[in-house]
């Protein structure tokens, strides 16, 4: 695998601000940034849901491999240099349940956290 | 020489000792891991393993001269030699700690060095066409 594009929603604060975050991170794997459900994202996936891209984080690998929500926030840590052991740390059989569990608090309340945060 | 001074030399000489011999065992049997952690980058793994000894030697060889000073007077045998076991004692504990630490630092690289050729940690949802360009 040698790159990931993440389909992010461009309207939530607290997301543009994890994308600038890892613009800067070093990484292992490419990471290349298309907000969810533009002209792009359509072009390049013509078969993708794109309704469900805007739901929950979207990482589609070079290969055409898609990862959705939880999966998709742990292909991100796993494509960044200082985050790798985070990513198998999170995706273990223990901690998954949990990564989920916050991951789907994030995601749902990502705009109220975008707010109060003045993002 | 006063019982002082040969409880200071002895101390001086089996430190000093006790610290040349860890460090060489650390040279030596560290020099494995540091290459497996290089990728077979001999010059590399040499270069990185001497400046831990390096590091180690000025850490201990410090502690030790650091530690010399007993503050109070050793009159009778028995006391040099009870003051003696005393410091001889907190250098091999300073040493063992050290020691430890180091062989820490290694596993940690190679950990780090394995982990960055490992496979994806979850399985993708589905599959999807992409369209190049």
């Amino acid at each position: 695998m040698t790159g990931l594009t993440v389909l992010y929603d461009p309207v939530c604060g607290l997301c543009q601000r994890a994308h600038g975050w890892l613009a800067d991170q070093p990484k292992l794997v490419e990471l290349n940034f298309v907000p969810c459900d533009s002209e792009e994202a359509r072009r390049r996936y013509p078969h993708l849901d794109h309704a469900l891209t805007k739901k929950d984080l979207t990482v589609v690998s070079d290969q055409g491999a898609v990862y959705f929500g939880p999966k998709a926030w742990v292909m991100v840590l796993w494509a960044l240099v200082r985050y790798r052991d985070w990513s198998y740390r999170l995706s273990s059989p223990e901690l998954l349940p949990t990564t989920r569990r916050v991951v789907s608090l994030i995601t749902q309340n990502r705009y109220q956290i975008s707010r109060v945060a003045g993002l | 020489m006063t019982i002082g001074i040969t409880t200071y030399l002895i101390y001086l000489a089996i430190s000093i000792a006790l610290t040349i011999w860890v460090a060489q065992t650390l040279h030596k049997n560290g020099r494995v891991f540091l290459v497996d952690v290089f990728h077979g980058n001999e010059p590399l793994a040499d270069s990185v393993n001497h400046l831990l000894v390096v590091g180690f030697y000025l850490i201990n060889l410090g502690y030790v001269s650091l530690a010399l000073k007993l503050g109070y007077e050793v009159r009778t045998a028995q006391e040099g030699i009870e003051a003696l076991s005393g410091k001889v004692g907190m250098v091999l504990v300073v040493l063992g700690g050290m020691h430890f630490f180091n062989l820490f630092i290694f596993s940690r690289m190679r950990r780090r060095s394995s982990v960055h050729h490992g496979p994806p940690p979850v399985t993708p949802d589905a599959f999807t066409a992409v369209q190049e360009g």
